[in-house]
Parts: structure tokens; sequence; C-alpha cells
């Protein structure tokens, strides 16, 4: 009923593709980060664009992320985040955690090949 | 480490919400103008890019939503919401509110305060340390059943020979006149074997207990010891640990203090608090007369302390064994039979069946109030229908509109609890206040915290489960159909909600007719009683009681009462006085066994009857009808005839079809003549039965001798004033201090008083009942009339169009009454089909109506039914006045 449902499955991968994004780009305001991920999925995640403040939100929470009022290029005043050192060392738990469920899921599919 | 990080930030972002707000508006802002930005440098046109932009946002407002339930503990802030909501939502509707918090408050109230004053009265353990093994040890007469004491010797052997107890003491009441500093004043006293405070696990807070040997009188120039409460060492005392080893005079004799009870025991467990307590040495003096060495004088009370492990049935079974065999080994006295009760109870006996009578009437009390609740709950659901459906509509999901509402039926649980705690407190106090005066323990009862969780765990349940349902009901609601103004919606849901709101009503009316049932028995059992004729009249007679001053000799004795009551013409309004040692209703009179001339029993088989010892004039002073004969004379004293005065039911039982006028009966006590077998008197007069123990209870044969030929050493002085007794009280004392200043007179009532004593616990009863029963009928009929009116309200539009097409208002009326005494007749009837069969646990209290009386159950019904036809009729003048064009327009 509620539009959005979708994001809660994702909010794991969510808060991947956040980070792997930062840490791409650089410090980032919530539009632009949207706007990058659903370049990078190649436009196959229809996310409505709003789900990804809740997810900066947990990830500033998690002191993973680090948020300070900014200027875009537009001379438009947005919050820009970038990533911590905290956030940096995490990236690589999660990626590490990701192929491993990448590869237990094979492991699944493969008989039925 | 992570969780704390979330949940810090989390419990301070609800401090900083405003400010935390804004931000997000501002981000959310720039987004979506940057959005617009890059669609306007893409080439769509300013109006497109912007709807471009919103629809890849997404909905703002979900986005705020999900962004504030992940910067709070969503919980809480659900909670706290849902708590500001429920409190806008009572503001609006005050009435509901009030109704509703009263109802609960009242509800919850009644029963906190029953429950309180049950606990403390009878399911509070006894407050000594061994109370769980402690039993009452009562010797009974074998072949009547009667009696409980037990006299010295019988008490040695049964102490002795036993196996099953680890200890037996025995105890009786004992008052003490204190010749002290000030005047003479008499003192709640108890004599008890010395191994009584040990039997009961407890040690005096200062110096020592009794010992073993001081059971036995002291040695020639030794005093008996004796142990002071608390409450007595304080108020006479100041607290000062010097009274020890310090000599009170006590009656006729000197005693020494050994030892101050800790603050706070009793023993025994009765509404006058025990003050001293000496040792059954006082017992033992007298040599040959002494009652300790007397096996037929059963004047002590036992209890004894059962063995770990020993179940009360065995220990019970060598008892009567032993008594068996002691009857044998004497049988010269009436045979005995031993019976045990575990203490506790045998304290709160006969309080069992109406303080549990008055627990089920407080819980159907309780259960209508439930009933009263959810009936309104369901109402204002359906109303609210609309502001619900618009809920739903903006977003919320059936579940928070869900905890919403049982949010609203917590708060009203709560805040009706709170309430209910507060009247609760207050109620206790007034129930003690208004109770029988001697009902042990009743004092102590306060609402405590096992209680308070109760009723807070009561008040919680009714809010849940009476908001429950309509929870339910409302959060499964079509939206189309509620959004429509108008009042009607598909059929389905309120049909469930209307019968559920029904059968709650008729649960209701079934619960206030049984109460009305019940209060109708008792009431009219208490005007009985009161009607009873008690064989005396109790108006305008001053009492008092009176000890003979220590130290006279017996034979002086009955002058110095003479004198006693001959002063009394000293005081205003008075037209006669006399004195008797047991009044009625004092529940002082002694047993005695009797020998009836010409058929001589031996003494241990011999029938009983009271025993009572009065001045001339006695019975023209307390208005008791001389049948035949005469009343006893001056000229009555020990040189003349030993003579009686027997009741009439003593002569019918004796002398049936003759005049017992000239015949002889023997008391076995009462010898003014000197050693030996109290003699043969001559039957001189006959009175009618004075109800010794209160109306309810039929008269025994009773016999009278007169003090000139049997001293007694304590006696009641009454006094018949025609003006005002109480106002002589102070005359009556100042006569008897100026004739004999160490003989204090005490226990100052009326006859009056004593006669509203002995009614109290009925007429209690009765008024507690009668308005647990008005409670219910008032709230089954706000009940009736909230589901009649309902109705009504609903069907207008039907009503409009019936008077429109030609009925008239009788009609309409009839029909809504009918709707109204359908429940009304459906509830009563299975009310009293129930109540049949609960009626009987009413049996014990009932007098002179029986528990199915058809009359009372009609009445009740009857009743009830008028009632009702009352609580539907104004609803129903209500649609008879609907004007049909306002009706129809309304659609």
């Amino acid at each position: 009923m509620l539009v959005g449902d979708k994001s809660d499955v994702l909010q794991g991968t969510l808060d991947l593709m956040v980070l792997k994004t930062l840490e791409a780009m650089g410090p980032l305001h919530g539009y632009g980060v949207a706007r990058r991920i659903e370049q990078v999925s190649g436009n196959t995640l229809s996310l409505n664009q709003g789900t990804i403040y809740p997810a900066l939100l947990r990830l500033e929470q998690r002191k993973w992320i680090k948020s300070a009022w900014g200027v875009s290029e537009s001379n438009r005043r947005a919050k820009f985040y970038s990533l911590s050192l905290l956030g940096r060392k995490q990236i690589t738990e999660e990626i590490e955690n990701w192929e491993r469920i990448a590869t237990t899921m094979a492991r699944f599919l493969e008989p039925a090949k | 480490m992570d969780l704390i990080r979330i949940l810090l930030s989390r419990f301070f972002a609800l401090f900083r919400a405003k400010r935390l707000d804004a931000d997000l508006d501002e981000e959310l802002r720039a987004h979506i103008e940057l959005a617009v930005e890059e669609n306007l440098k893409r080439g769509m046109p300013a109006q497109a890019a912007r709807t471009q932009a919103l629809r890849s946002f997404g909905g703002v407002t979900q986005t705020r939503e999900r962004y504030r339930t992940q910067r709070e503990i969503p919980l809480l802030e659900m909670l706290a919401q849902n708590i500001r909501f429920g409190l806008r939502h009572m503001r609006r509707a005050p009435g509901f509110a009030l109704v509703a918090l009263l109802t609960l408050a009242l509800g919850i109230g009644a029963t906190t305060a029953i429950f309180s004053v049950v606990d403390a009265v009878m399911l509070k353990p006894l407050p000594f340390p061994t109370a769980a093994r402690l039993v009452q040890v009562g010797s009974l007469i074998a072949a009547t059943g009667k009696g409980g004491s037990a006299s010295y010797l019988d008490f040695a052997d049964l102490r002795d020979e036993n196996h099953v107890f680890d200890g037996m003491a025995a105890f009786r009441t004992g008052d003490l006149i204190w010749i002290g500093p000030h005047e003479p004043v008499r003192l709640e006293g108890v004599a008890v074997s010395a191994n009584l405070f040990s039997l009961l696990g407890t040690t005096p807070a200062l110096g020592r207990s009794f010992r073993p040997e001081e059971d036995s009188p002291a040695a020639t120039g030794g005093t008996d010891p004796v142990i002071l409460s608390y409450g007595l060492w304080q108020r006479e005392f100041s607290s000062d640990a010097s009274v020890l080893g310090r000599t009170l005079q006590l009656g006729n004799q000197a005693y020494t203090v050994v030892g101050v009870m800790p603050k706070g025991f009793q023993f025994p467990i009765q509404a006058e608090p025990t003050e001293l307590w000496t040792t059954l040495a006082i017992d033992a003096r007298g040599g040959a007369n002494a009652l300790t060495v007397q096996r037929g004088a059963h004047y002590l009370d036992v209890v004894g302390l059962l063995k770990p492990g020993v179940p009360i049935q065995s220990a019970e079974a060598e008892m009567a064994a032993i008594a068996a065999s002691l009857n044998k080994l004497h049988p010269e006295n009436r045979a005995r039979t031993i019976r045990l009760t575990p203490l506790l109870q045998s304290l709160v006996g006969d309080l069992g069946a109406p303080l549990l009578i008055l627990t089920g009437a407080v819980g159907c009390v309780l259960l209508i109030v439930c009933a009263n609740i959810a009936n309104l709950m369901l109402a204002r659901a359906t109303a609210r229908r609309m502001e619900i459906a618009m809920r739903i509509a903006l977003g919320a999901s059936r579940g928070r509109v869900l905890c919403q509402l049982l949010t609203e039926s917590l708060m009203l649980g709560l805040i009706g609890g709170g309430l209910g705690i507060a009247v609760a407190a207050g109620l206790v106090r007034v129930l003690v206040r208004i109770m029988p005066v001697d009902i042990p323990r009743l004092n102590d009862a306060a609402v405590d915290i096992r209680l308070l969780f109760f009723a807070i765990l009561v008040s919680l349940l009714a809010g849940i489960l009476s908001g429950l349902f309509p929870a339910l009901q409302a959060s499964k609601l079509s939206l189309t159909g509620s959004l429509q103004k108008s009042g009607r919606t598909s059929g389905g849901e309120d049909k469930g909600s209307n019968r559920l709101r029904s059968s709650l009503v008729v649960s209701e009316v079934a619960l206030a007719v049984t109460l009305l049932l019940g209060t109708g028995l008792l009431l009219q059992s208490f005007l009985h009683l009161t009607k009873v004729n008690p064989g005396f009249n109790p108006n305008h007679v001053l009492t008092y009681q009176l000890d003979a001053p220590a130290g006279m000799q017996s034979d002086q004795i009955p002058g110095f009462y003479r004198e006693v009551v001959a002063r009394m013409t000293a005081l205003p309004g008075m037209t006669s006085a006399s004195a008797a040692a047991a009044l009625p209703l004092t529940g002082d009179h002694v047993r005695s066994s009797i020998e009836i001339e010409g058929q001589p029993t031996p003494l241990g088989s011999r029938s009983q009857a009271d025993f009572n010892i009065v001045e001339p004039e006695f019975f023209r002073t307390v208005g008791t009808t001389l049948v035949s004969g005469r009343d006893f004379t001056p000229r009555d004293n020990v040189k003349s005839t030993p003579v009686v005065i027997v009741n009439r039911a003593l002569a019918g039982l004796y002398f049936p079809n003759q005049s017992p006028i000239g015949k002889h009966v023997r008391p076995g006590i009462g010898n003014g003549y000197g050693p030996g077998e109290p003699p043969m008197r001559e039957i001189v007069g006959v009175i009618e039965d004075i109800k010794q123990s209160g109306p309810g209870v039929e008269a025994e044969p009773e016999v009278y001798v007169p003090f000139a030929q049997c001293p007694w050493d304590s006696v009641f002085i009454a006094v018949h004033i025609a003006t005002d007794p109480e106002g002589a009280v102070s005359a009556a004392r100042r006569q008897v201090t100026s004739l004999n200043k160490n003989a204090p007179i005490y226990h100052v009532k009326t006859l009056d008083q004593y006669f509203s004593d002995s009614v109290a616990e009925p007429r209690f009863i009765s008024l507690l009942l009668s308005s647990f029963a008005t409670l219910s009928v008032l709230l089954a009929c706000l009940g009736i009339y909230g589901v009649v009116s309902y109705s009504v309200l609903q069907r207008t539009h039907e009503i409009g169009i019936r008077m429109a097409l030609g009925a008239d208002s009788g009609r309409v009326v009839r029909a809504v009454l009918s709707k109204g005494m359908v429940l009304a007749l459906i509830g009563v009837t299975i009310g009293l089909a129930g109540s049949f069969a609960l009626v009987h646990v009413l049996s014990s209290l009932l007098f002179g109506v029986r528990a199915t009386d058809p009359l009372t159950f009609a009445g009740a019904a009857f009743a009830l039914l008028c009632f009702a036809a009352l609580a539907s009729y104004i609803p129903a003048r209500r649609a008879a006045a609907v004007n049909p064009m306002t009706a129809l327009r309304n659609d």
C-alpha cells in the first residue's frame, strides 16, 4: 500500500552502494548520490530517490559518513556527505560480506543448472 | 557498539526534533531544485521539469516519515503521538471520557477496597513465625458438639500424652484493675501458660518471657510475673526501660514486670488489643477451690503447635483417642471430644460466607462496569468512523490505527485505574469505620501494594479488552462507505457491532438482576431480624461493668453491688436500676449443668442451661415480662431458701404442661451457701425468653439466681433512664468511685448500642449489597439507554420514512420501547435462571425468608423491567419527535 516498500529489502545493499559512491565521487550531496546510483545501476533500479535520505541518516548515525552544509555548483545550499575513516574501513568488510553471500547463493543455485 | 551509537543518536534526536525537521526540509528542497535544474539543462520545459523531479523523488511526506522513523525511537515517538492524539480526543468528547473514567474509577475502587478488607481480615496469615502450624484445640461436649474451652487438668493431659504437637499452650481473658499512680483503670489482660510466647515463635522486645515454673504460684513472699504490651509500655511508662523489675498492683495482688512484647504483637487476635499478659498461676490459688484443679471447669482456650509435617487430620485422630481415654478415666464429667482447627480459620470462621458474597457482588459490578465501558468504546468507535477512514486514506497503516485506538483504551484504563486507587483508599477507610465492630484485624485493612498492582492490572485489562473489538472493527472499515457523509454504512460491520453491544447489555441486565435479588433477600432478612421480639426492651437503658473491689470478702460482695444499685437512684431521670452477671447480647453468659428435682442424673450426663445471676428488679429494668410467679426480693439471701427463676424455654422443656413454680432444679455452679455441691433451688418465677445471643438465635433454657445467694466477681449494672441515658455517665461514675475508689466502671454502653451491634453484621451486608445493586441497576439502565438511543440514531432515516408513510408517533414509541424491553427481558430471564443456582450461597445469612422465595424473584424482575422501560422511554420519545423532513434530508 505504501510506495517504497521495496527499499526495505535493499537496505543493506543500498548502504553499500552509497558508501561506494562516496568513495568514488568524493563529497556529494543527497541528490548527487541518488543520481549516481541510478546511473551506475544502469537505470534498472527503479528506486524512489527519496529513499536515499533514511539510508544516509542511518549511515551517519553509525558514523560511517559525515555531513556538512555546503554550496553546490549552481550556488545552491545543500548538505554534503563524505566518507569517514570508519566508513572507509567498513567498505572492505561490507564487500567481503557481500561476496560471501554471493558465493553461498551460487552454490545453492548450481545444481539447478 | 554500533547499536549503542545508533540508540544514543536517536535518543538525543527526540529533543532536537524541530531543528532537525527544518534541516531535513531544507535538504529535500535542495534535492528537488537540483533535480529541476538538471531537467531544465536537459531541455525539459519548466513545468515538466518539476513534475519529473517530484515523480522521481517519490512521496515527500513518506520520505519525511521514514526519515523520522529512522531518526527517532519509533516506539517512543509513536507512543508520544498516540498519547497526544488520545488526550485531544478525550477533550473533544468530554462526556464520553467522563462517564468512562467515572465508571472505571468506581468499579476498580470498589473492587480494590473490598479485596483489601477481605485480605486483611481473612487471607493475611497470622503475624507469628509459627503461624502455619498453629491450630486451635477445641474441647467440645461430645453429645452436642458445643463448647470449645478445656479445663486445666484436661489441657495438661492432652499436652502430655500426645505425640503430634511440638507444644500446647492455654489462655483465658483476665482483665485486671491496675491500682496505679492515677485513677484505678481496667486493663485488658490475658492469662497464659508460660510457654505461649515460645509456641508462637515470639520473644519479648525487652526483658524475658515467662519461665515454666511460673505457671504455679510464686512462693510466699514472691510475686507473680507480668509482661506488658508495647502500647501499654509506651502510654503509661513512657517507653522507659526501667519498668523491668517494677511492681504493679493489679487487682488484689502485686505483680513484677518481667518483659515487654514487641510493637504490634497481639495475642489473642481480637478487636480489643491486649495490654498485659499474666500466667495461669492466678487460677492455681485457692487450694481445693482453685480453677486449675477442677476437671469440670472448662474455661481455657487451647492452642497447639503441630509437629512439622504432621497433617491436621492425623493429629485430630490422635487427640480424639486421648479424649476418649480421658472420658473413660473420668466418667463423672461429661464426655468430651477434640476438634482441631487451623488458627487462622478459627478466627475468621463465620466471616467466610458474608465476605465471599460481598466479593462476588463486587465482581458482578466490575463485570458490568467493563461491559459498559466496552459499549461506550464501541459506540464511540462507530461514531469516529469518518475520522479513522480519513487517517487511513492519508497514509496511516491499519496497524497504526489499531495501535492508536488501543493506546486510547489503555490511557482510559490507566487514568481510570489511578482514580480508582484514590477511590479505593478512601473507601477502605470508610468501610473500616462502618463495619461491625468486632471483626478482628479489620483496623489493619489498608490498600496494599499487591492490590495496587491488581487494580492496575484490572484497569489495563478492562481498557485493552474493551478497546480490542472496536479497534479491530474500526481498522477493517471500508473506506468509501465510511467517507460518505450519511450515517449509514454497509450493514455487515454495524450488525456485528450492534449484536455485541446488545449481548453486553443483556449480560449487564442479568448481573444486575442477580444483585437485586440478593439484596432483596438480605434486606428482608434484616427487617425480619429487627422485628423479632428479643425478650427485653433495649431503649433507654444505660449499662456499665464493674468488678468487685480487690480484697473484698465474697460475703460482702452482694452487699456492695446492692449499694451501687441503690446509688443509681441519684441519677437524673432514672426509673429503675439493677445488676446482672451477664446482660443480654453481651456474650458473657455462662453455661452450667442442671439437675431436675426427681430426675437424679450423674454429673457427667446432666443437661445444660444458661446461667445468670441477677439483682431484684432486673427484669423490670430491662423490660422483660414476668410470666408467672415473682421476682427476687431483698429477702432472698443466704439465710433464706435457695431460689431460682427460670425462663419459658426451660419451663417448656422440663415441665411441659405444668407450672414449674414450686418445683426444684439444681444448677451446677453458684453456691453462696458454703462449700460442696450447689443446693437444689426452688423455682419462684418464670420469665419470657431473652434472646441472649441476638434476635436471630433461639433462646436457650436459662436459670437465674439472686446475687445475695451467689457472689460473683464482676457485674453489669443496668439503669433505666427515661431521659437521656448517655448524659448520666459521669454522674454514675462519680457515684461508684465515691463508694469505693478501687472499683472503676468500664465498658459503658447503652443496651441500645449492644442491640444495634448484634444486628450490625446483617445490617452492614444489606447496606453494601444494596449500594452495589443500585449501582449495577443504574449502569445496566445506562447500557440499555445507550443501545436503544444509538439504534434510534442509526435508523433516523428509516423512522423518517415510516412517519412520512403515515406511522403515528405511538407506533414509533412502541417499536423503540420493545427493542429495549426485549433486551431487558432476555437479561432478566438469564439472570434469574442463573441466580436460582447461586442463591443457596446466601442461605446461611437469611432469616425468615427462603433463598428461593418466589415473591422476591418476581419483585426483582419487575423492578428491573420498570427501570428498563424508563431507560428505553426517553429515546423512544426522541424517536417519536423526529421530523420526517429533516430525517429524510439528512441523507
